[in-house]
């Protein structure tokens, strides 16, 4: 039997939302979607960490977490339960730049959905028993992401990229110290002065058609305030380097690289993103290939280009076996180095994939919902991603070649490894490497 | 969905002469189509003494066949625009990728190619055997509690239960394996016989009928393959206490509940999610809340196939009090939840989040066509998906409160889970 051959027919496009402000000023993106009878949405608010006070980071993620315990009109749990029995589920996070706070209900329930939920943005209890059960978790949260090796090299990473005085350079939900400092008026506080409907965005995805939107979304009017501005940092650039912290028990080394690069503005931003996925992003990529399917160093290697707030970054990384780790990341470095070019068929088949996979990546509501919210926060319009995909069909291989050696390279590399430092550094420094040990 | 718990998926079946058991759920509307195919052997099917078998295959499968090379499968279907993937378990090995529609045949091309050809040379077979090793300490071995689930099912069955081992396997197991034993293996249950495929997507039944026929009607017939009869039942309680370097000390309650396919298991689903899914939950108000016994408690389920299914409570306790005073105080609330039941309000709220957390996974052709193959295996019949809901809604508070009481009221089997510094109360 012959193979098959493949025929394309692409009309897609990401919908385009319907936007308009309430009367507090909040901007509402809304997306007609239909058979989409699960609506999801995210109240996206501009609030930067960077305004946490340095004494009680966290705080923004202990007030994201304990905002739908009691209310003031429906207190100890009992918003939640009414929230329940609408069938909705609340989720969110208070990452660098801004705090999402989300839902997913049926469509049809939205009008009381909407009611619950600005009940929980307006008037949180945030009852003392409740923060500092709060507090406890996220404390437990971070004494678990320390035992984990893969968060530990993570996070040596964001220290190595932006160094431990900047607010990106640390834990986004704090460390023990700053948590434990956080009291009952910290929280209230931080929501008083951070949470605040008129500068947030409500992004909103389902089958809209029958709903009254404005009549939906009046509970939303009397939410006011600014969520203050995101605070950005700039971005340092501060020298690579390869740092090792030890976790002498861990049986891999786990391994990330980066560096940070321009972002989604930039004119080779497309061509980057091609570059990325045929570099790492694939499974067919060229590091899985060779570090997995070839050498069985690994579960897995992956990677690519990632937007930031402003600018972006390049990141690759994966588990190795201990006593290949050298080897592994000698060889992941000469392949960042692109010493053969990409090829006309690898950069074809990043094409394909990033925009062919576009359908199934915005299939629900809460797909859509994902995507749109990051745009709002960042400041695009609901556009980019058409224009983006516009843009990924223009790069030939040299294109995408030229702007991975541009952007790429070498010196501005830095690796970040978790894992046994006894074995781990006496095998990096006989590798030509200079690691430095950090806690 | 509450108004209105009816679906009706079309879902039309049939089975090719070889043997091979093809269900098509038609939606016009959906963005690609998903192939997904079942081949029911799992960890359940391997030699107590040679395991790992069946999730090694998970990788040997896109290692190439007759006219694909090796990788090429995973490469190929990406290039498409499409995802690819595969997952093992006890009872089955989940072969998937959803494609846009004109890449549909080459799809079925694809499978058909490695359900009668697949290459394993001795060459990819080592390289893959690393990768899993690989794979088990990234997932288990570097993780903290990363033997939590082998603690678990060790303490449900023996080893030389079919259930008594991970599907992960043992890596000096795999070691052990030559060329012969893998091809062996792919040989007994590899074939069109004991394989379910689903699609679910832009395609008429007849259409899709026609193009698996044509790619995978000519693999030769074999006789399905019977799985081993069940051997003894399970452990009695017991109680074991581990040390290890993690964070928290852990209990973990357990019982031996009804398999997969029995009435009770829903009701056990739901009676779970009452009593510790989420803030709002039984355990959460009594355990953690009203009598700081533990800082959280969390519920879930193991399902088996073909013998007892594992439910299991976790509990971390609160600071200052042990895991054998906290596992007493939710063993004290499971009393009187088996004695009292749900209100009508929190079985309300469990079937609420249920149906919508049961339509996000339909709402995907990816996950729609991975249900109608669960229903499938486990309850004899893809139309299963259609009649789930109205078993969900008939549920009602006694039926929660007694197959809690059947169930989760005996002596339970207890897991301390204990960092190293910890002393065992």
């Amino acid at each position: 039997m012959t193979r098959p051959t493949v025929t394309l027919a692409r009309a897609w496009k990401f919908p385009q939302p319907e936007v308009f402000a309430l009367p507090s000023g909040m901007e509402v993106w809304a997306f007609d979607l239909p058979g989409q009878h699960i609506a999801a949405l995210e109240v996206v608010m501009p609030t930067s960490l960077t305004a946490e006070p340095r004494a009680i980071e966290g705080v923004a993620t202990v007030a994201l977490h304990s905002v739908d315990e009691g209310t003031r009109s429906n207190p100890d749990g009992r918003i939640s339960e009414l929230l329940e029995l609408q069938g909705a589920s609340l989720h969110g996070s208070a990452s660098q730049n801004h705090t999402l706070l989300g839902a997913d209900a049926p469509v049809h329930r939205l009008p009381e959905v909407l009611k619950l939920l600005a009940e929980v943005l307006h008037e949180p209890a945030f009852a003392a028993t409740d923060i500092e059960h709060h507090v406890e978790m996220q404390v437990a949260a971070f004494d678990s992401r320390i035992a984990s090796p893969g968060w530990v090299a993570k996070q040596a990473m964001r220290q190595v990229l932006f160094g431990a005085q900047s607010r990106l350079g640390r834990p986004a939900a704090g460390t023990p110290e700053t948590l434990n400092a956080i009291g009952q008026e910290d929280v209230v506080s931080w929501h008083r002065a951070h949470w605040g409907g008129s500068d947030a965005t409500l992004v909103l995805a389902g089958d809209l058609a029958g709903q009254d939107l404005n009549s939906t979304l009046a509970p939303l009017d009397y939410w006011l305030g600014n969520s203050a501005t995101a605070e950005t940092e700039p971005g340092l650039l501060r020298p690579s380097q390869v740092v090792v912290v030890d976790m002498p028990d861990a049986v891999q080394a786990t391994i990330h690289a980066g560096c940070l690069t321009v972002g989604r503005s930039h004119p080779d931003w497309a061509a980057l993103k091609l570059a990325g996925h045929a570099m790492c992003g694939a499974f067919a990529s060229r590091l899985n290939l060779e570090l997995r399917e070839r050498k069985g160093y690994t579960y897995g290697v992956g990677g690519g280009f990632s937007a930031r707030n402003q600018g972006g970054q390049f990141s690759v990384g994966g588990s190795f076996r201990v006593d290949v780790a050298a080897e592994a990341l000698t060889r992941l470095l000469r392949g960042l180095e692109l010493s053969e070019p990409f090829t006309t068929d690898e950069v074809a088949d990043a094409k394909r994939f990033l925009v062919g996979i576009a359908p199934l990546t915005n299939e629900t509501a809460s797909d859509i919902v994902r995507q749109a919210a990051v745009l709002a926060s960042v400041g695009e319009s609901a556009s980019f991603v058409n224009d983006h995909f516009a843009a990924l069909e223009q790069p030939d291989a040299t294109g995408a070649s030229a702007a991975f050696r541009t952007h790429i390279h070498r010196d501005n590399i830095s690796v970040a490894i978790s894992g046994p430092a006894s074995v781990l550094v006496p095998q990096m420094q006989a590798a030509g490497l200079d690691p430095v040990i950090v806690s | 969905m509450a108004e209105n718990r009816r679906l009706d998926y079309e879902l039309v079946e049939t089975t090719l002469e070889n043997g091979l058991r093809v269900c098509v759920q038609p939606d016009p509307q959906a963005p690609a189509v998903a192939v997904n195919i079942w081949y029911e052997v799992g960890s359940f099917d391997e030699d107590p003494d040679r395991t790992g078998f069946a999730h090694l295959f998970e990788h040997l499968m896109f290692q190439g066949s007759q006219n694909v090379a090796s990788g090429e499968h995973m490469s190929v279907v990406e290039a498409n625009g499409g995802s690819v993937n595969a997952t093992t378990s006890t009872d089955r090995t989940n072969y998937f990728e959803t494609v846009p529609r004109g890449a549909l045949e080459l799809a079925l091309w694809l499978e058909g190619d490695r359900m009668s050809s697949l290459a394993i040379t001795e060459e990819n077979f080592a390289a893959q055997r690393e990768v899993v090793k690989e794979e088990k300490r990234q997932r288990y071995d570097n993780q903290p509690y990363g033997d939590l689930l082998e603690l678990l099912v060790a303490q449900h069955f023996p080893a030389t239960h079919p259930y008594g081992h991970l599907p992960i396997g043992s890596m000096a197991h795999l070691d052990d394996a030559t060329l012969d034993d893998v091809q062996q293996f792919f040989h007994d249950w590899y074939r069109p016989s004991n394989a379910r495929l689903v699609l679910c997507g832009p395609v008429e039944p007849d259409e899709a009928f026609d193009m698996v026929a044509t790619h995978l009607g000519g693999i030769p017939a074999l006789e399905r393959p019977e799985h081993r009869e069940t051997a003894a039942p399970g452990l009695p309680p017991q109680k074991t206490v581990t040390h290890g370097s993690v964070p928290h000390p852990l209990v973990y309650l357990s019982w031996a509940t009804p398999p997969a396919a029995d009435t009770d298991h829903l009701a056990l689903d739901i009676a779970l999610s009452i009593l510790a899914d989420g803030n709002t939950s039984r355990l959460h108000k009594s355990v953690v809340r009203s009598r700081r016994a533990a800082q959280e408690v969390h519920a879930a389920s193991l399902p088996h196939l073909r013998s007892t299914s594992i439910t299991t409570f976790m509990a971390r306790p609160s600071d200052g009090i042990s895991t054998e005073a906290t596992a007493a105080v939710v063993l004290e609330e499971l009393a009187r939840f088996g004695e009292e039941g749900p209100t009508s309000e929190e079985l309300e709220r469990a079937i609420a989040q249920y149906e919508r957390d049961w339509l996000l996974q339909l709402a995907t052709v990816e996950g729609r066509a991975d249900l109608i193959n669960d229903a499938w295996l486990t309850h004899g019949t893809p139309s299963h998906v259609n009649r789930h809901p109205l078993e969900v809604a008939a549920l009602d508070v006694d039926t929660i409160r007694d197959v809690v009481a059947r169930n989760l009221l005996s002596e339970p089997h207890t897991l301390h889970y204990l960092p190293t510094t910890e002393i065992s109360s």
